[in-house]
């Protein structure tokens, strides 16, 4: 768990790579990785890899990186970690292969030695790396199935540069920071920015997924090793079990996935909220033998005394489970003091990510390096209400999509009837227009503004030309592409996970926590996990958000189970809403429009040029 | 198999100019490599000249329609067609519909200027389905990721070549003799005197010549090449230069003395604001001599450091006299940093790029 960048000249009339700039690249990064940092050249001039080192695995120089394979031939910078390192070191050792470290990173070569890129395939865990092979003179690139750990590139049409900070590119020097019209739209959309785009032009993202040759050619178009809508569906077409089955199967799949997430030569916290997912995993920790596990939760001030005060019911679930127990309380003057560090380490513009950011703080001042989170269990067992209300919208609105334009008209006739007026949410225009499809549906969802409201906010060429670019609906779309039809869940499941989790929620986890140089460990973000997982319809029926809580033994408190869903709860909201100056009278939705503008003019309308 | 390419060229054998020498360099490297090379130009005419073997070009047809035509004639001749080759955006849509007519892929060249009025029309998405476009300089294709919705993976850059011939060697100074030029120093610019490339600059440099002249008296630009604005800007040396004898335009050189020409000079100046790469650059960095370039275009492409020269903003007067002043004293350009822009790279290069159109996926993206 780290940072990594690198570049490669790969044309013959690019200058060589500059020490300079890869030293400039390591620095911007110096919080993901305080244990260690290394560079290396090749004999040649062509290639340079950095890395700074977060040691979790190892933590012997043996483990430093970048490392080389025993002839030479091949190095990698990597970052993030290999849950089944063991089991695949165990299966090369079979063969013949001989280690010399005890690392994850050593297998990952001798695995690429075996498989080429394919091998990627084979990793269960997070991961983001570059890996030269000599033989055949290419760069490989590569992202963890989820999009769990970040990867950025920029390509000249001379040299690639690669990093896991889209900021750490430009810190290098050589990178240009032409605006990006889609990355910009993107963000304005959604309240985060879509892969691959970034909000410079120079920079994209390798996508969640995907592997990137970079031969002398050049970076070849990335290619998708995983879907999750085709992952979903092939998990569709398994033998459905009988309600005891599937929470059985649910219940061997948390544990499978806990235990490995475990693997560490440090120890493992956990964020602990009062809800059941974090408590389940604690829960499942103490029950594979973990004990005195230090569980982190976030109080305000604020909320003291209130239902809205998680650290009551979370210190009751860590009491039963035998944990450590550190409540932090984060207060407003502190939220204001952090601010500019907040958005000096925010590789991208996003509205969310403060809770992100105490907990990881809290978890460091407690000496802590690895902590597991809750992260993705909404995704996968359906604990968002867009797991109802997309279904049910295109179920009842399909209809008006048949009227060509009648949305539109619809749209148009709330607005100038004066909607707000009404108490009216301004997405609520668009039902008509966009409610009727899948695709439309869930933007609406999780829509910040929609397309016909950004004209007051961005440049109406850049707006035209973004949107062009992005296509919000038809790349939603095509997070549904599973070759066969998807079950309504299934479907929700798809678009959360691909979406809003990837470019939202795990890219917030990524800056946030490795600003406190703190891995931070997904249990329910693995492809091994959700494919252990009984279909959709089957988690669907037996109510899988609440059956969480009988996963572990013995099982969450009553009281856990009671509480009612709250969502973003936070005072940070208020903060947020009265930090971005807008009135006080307005819910939480329309209130992180205040703070996008916010975050959006205070870190990157200054020539798109955050230090 | 034998690879097919039917080109589509605004001009290559029979004609001058940066574009036409580049196609040439280009289907030579790929027909030394096998393939096979059909030129269908719009201008330009190779009859009776002896072209490199697996090459044959078509006599130039001007006409939209006609050449429109003749291309889709060419092409069913020809079938099998592997890949299409578009020498100029302003006939992408043609290239487009003959790479889907005849299932083969498209490949796309973007030189500079030609992208600059790309637009919102067919133009636009006939690049936006191309399955490589390729451009001489990292600032071309910029300028076409920005105008086009392209998949930067697909967006390679082939930068220009230079020729063999173009190689350092003493200066001749019989020549210096003929041309009457006196000991120098010799600043020289070699580029088409016309109307429509007033960009390269050539008046800037007339407008620092009483400021150098004030240190090397002797100091002469010399100006190869002709045009249609060739008059004018010998009007316009005469007012700004100072000094009638300060300027010497020589008119037309033929591609083979201006080696020597290069080799006699001190330095190479062209503060070009638009150069789309500006082979002279690198043509005269080959022949030693060192380089004073423009900021703007792809000049950066052409003069990539200081081993072979300097780019200066073409509106700052001083800083192009100090940048000429200060390269006077430099001595020779350092070959290794040319060696790259050599024939042997570049024909790896394009051959790499050919064998990656041909094995990446089939894709026939509608632009209707």
């Amino acid at each position: 768990m780290c940072g990594i960048a690198g570049i490669h000249a790969y044309l013959d009339v690019a200058p060589s790579v500059d020490r300079g700039e890869l030293a400039r690249m390591n620095l911007r990064m110096a919080t993901r990785g305080p244990d260690g940092s290394g560079d290396w050249l090749s004999a040649d001039g062509r290639v340079g890899f950095t890395h700074r080192r977060l040691a979790i695995i190892d933590l012997s120089e043996r483990g430093a990186q970048p490392m080389h394979s025993a002839d030479g031939a091949l190095t990698i910078t990597f970052n993030g970690e290999i849950y089944n390192y063991r089991e695949l070191r165990a299966e090369l050792e079979a063969k013949g292969c001989v280690f010399r470290s005890d690392s994850d990173t050593e297998v990952m070569l001798q695995l690429y030695e075996e498989r080429g890129p394919a091998m990627v395939e084979a990793l269960r865990g997070m991961f983001a790396f570059g890996l030269w092979d000599s033989r055949q003179r290419r760069l490989v690139l590569a992202r963890d199935p989820l999009g769990i750990k970040p990867l950025y590139y920029s390509d000249d049409g001379w040299t690639v540069r690669f990093a896991s900070q889209a900021k750490a590119l430009l810190a290098g020097g050589a990178v240009s920071r032409d605006p990006d019209p889609a990355g910009i739209v993107g963000f304005h959309l959604l309240g985060s920015v879509p892969e691959p785009f970034t909000v410079w032009q120079g920079i994209r993202s390798v996508p969640a997924g995907a592997t990137m040759i970079v031969d002398a050619t050049g970076p070849h178009e990335p290619r998708q090793y995983y879907s999750v809508a085709r992952s979903l569906a092939r998990r569709a077409g398994e033998a459905k079990a009988d309600a005891a089955g599937a929470r059985a199967a649910m219940s061997a799949a948390v544990h499978d996935s806990v235990r490995h997430h475990l693997v560490a030569d440090v120890p493992v916290a956990v964020f602990l909220s009062a809800g059941l997912d974090s408590g389940a995993l604690l829960g499942t920790m103490a029950e594979l033998g973990a004990r005195d596990t230090l569980a982190v939760t976030l109080a305000f001030e604020e909320f003291r005394g209130a239902p809205l005060d998680e650290a009551p019911l979370a210190a009751e679930v860590a009491a039963r489970y035998g944990a450590r127990h550190v409540v932090r309380t984060v207060t407003r003057p502190e939220f204001e003091r952090d601010l500019p560090a907040i958005f000096d380490a925010m590789d991208l513009p996003t509205i969310d990510g403060i809770n992100t950011w105490f907990v990881a703080k809290a978890a460091h001042e407690a000496g802590i390096k690895v902590a597991l989170s809750g992260l993705g269990a909404d995704e996968c067992f359906g604990g968002y209400p867009s797991f109802a209300d997309v279904p049910r919208s295109v179920h009842w609105l399909q209809p008006f999509g048949w009227v060509p334009g009648l949305g539109a008209v619809a749209r148009r006739a709330i607005s100038s009837l004066g909607g707000a007026r009404l108490g009216m949410h301004p997405k609520a225009a668009g039902l008509f227009e966009y409610g009727g499809s899948w695709p439309g549906a869930y933007l609406l969802r999780r829509s910040v503004y929609m397309p016909w409201e950004l004209d007051d906010l961005l440049e109406p060429e850049l707006l035209e030309e973004g949107l062009r670019r992005l296509a919000p609906l038809s790349r939603i779309a095509a997070e549904l592409q599973a070759g066969r039809p998807l079950g309504d869940f299934d479907r929700v499941a798809a678009l959360e996970t691909s979406l809003y989790m990837r470019n939202q929620l795990l890219r917030d986890a990524d800056w946030a926590g490795m600003a406190h140089s703190i891995e931070i460990r997904v249990p329910y973000v693995d492809p091994f996990f959700l494919a252990a997982l009984p279909p959709g319809e089957v988690l669907a029926a037996v109510n899988a958000k609440e059956a969480v809580a009988d996963i572990p033994a013995p099982p969450l408190p009553l009281a856990s189970r009671a509480r009612p869903k709250t969502g973003f709860v936070t005072p940070v909201g208020r903060w947020l809403r009265e930090a971005a100056g807008a009135a006080q009278d307005v819910n939480f939705s329309t209130a992180s429009r205040g703070w996008a503008l916010r975050v959006w003019q205070t870190g990157w309308t200054s020539g798109l040029a955050p230090a | 198999m034998t690879i097919r390419i039917l080109a589509l060229v605004g001009d290559c054998y029979g004609a001058q100019g940066g574009i036409a020498r580049y196609n040439q360099d280009l289907f030579e490297a790929l027909a030394d490599d096998g393939a096979e090379i059909v030129i269908l130009p719009r201008l330009g005419d190779a009859a009776g000249l002896s072209l490199p073997r697996r090459i044959r070009q078509h006599p130039p047809i001007f006409g939209q329609l006609r050449f429109s035509v003749a291309s889709l004639a060419a092409a069913w001749r020809h079938r099998p067609v592997n890949v299409v080759f578009c020498g100029h955006v302003f006939m992408a849509p043609l290239a487009w519909l003959l790479a889907r007519l005849f299932g083969a892929r498209y490949w796309l060249q973007a030189h500079g200027v030609d992208i600059l009025p790309l637009g919102r029309g067919r133009m636009r998405r006939a690049v936006e389905a191309a399955d490589l476009v390729t451009t001489v300089s990292r600032m071309t294709r910029r300028n076409l990721l920005e105008r086009a919705d392209v998949l930067p993976e697909r967006v390679r850059v082939l930068p220009n070549t230079v020729r063999g011939l173009f190689a350092p060697g003493p200066p001749s100074e019989a020549l210096r003799a003929r041309l009457g030029l006196g000991p120098g120093p010799l600043l020289l610019t070699v580029g088409r005197l016309s109307a429509s490339e007033r960009y390269k600059g050539h008046e800037l440099v007339f407008a620092a010549l009483p400021a150098l002249r004030a240190e090397f008296p002797d100091l002469v630009h010399v100006v190869a090449g002709d045009g249609d604005d060739r008059a004018r800007l010998e009007q316009r040396a005469r007012e700004l230069a100072g000094d009638p004898a300060a300027v010497r335009f020589l008119g037309y050189v033929p591609e083979e003395e201006l080696p020597s020409l290069y080799r006699l000079a001190d330095l190479f100046v062209m503060p070009s604001s638009l150069e789309g790469f500006g082979i002279v650059y690198l043509e005269a960095a080959a022949c030693g001599l060192r380089v004073v370039g423009g900021i703007g275009g792809g000049s950066a492409d052409a003069i990539p450091d200081e081993r072979v020269g300097v780019t200066v903003d073409p509106k700052d007067r001083e800083a192009l006299v100090a940048a000429v002043r200060r390269s006077l004293g430099q001595g020779r350009a350092d070959q290794t940093a040319v060696e790259p822009y050599r024939q042997p790279h570049f024909a790896a290069a394009a051959n790499k790029l050919l064998a990656r159109l041909l094995s990446g996926a089939h894709r026939m993206k509608s632009i209707a």
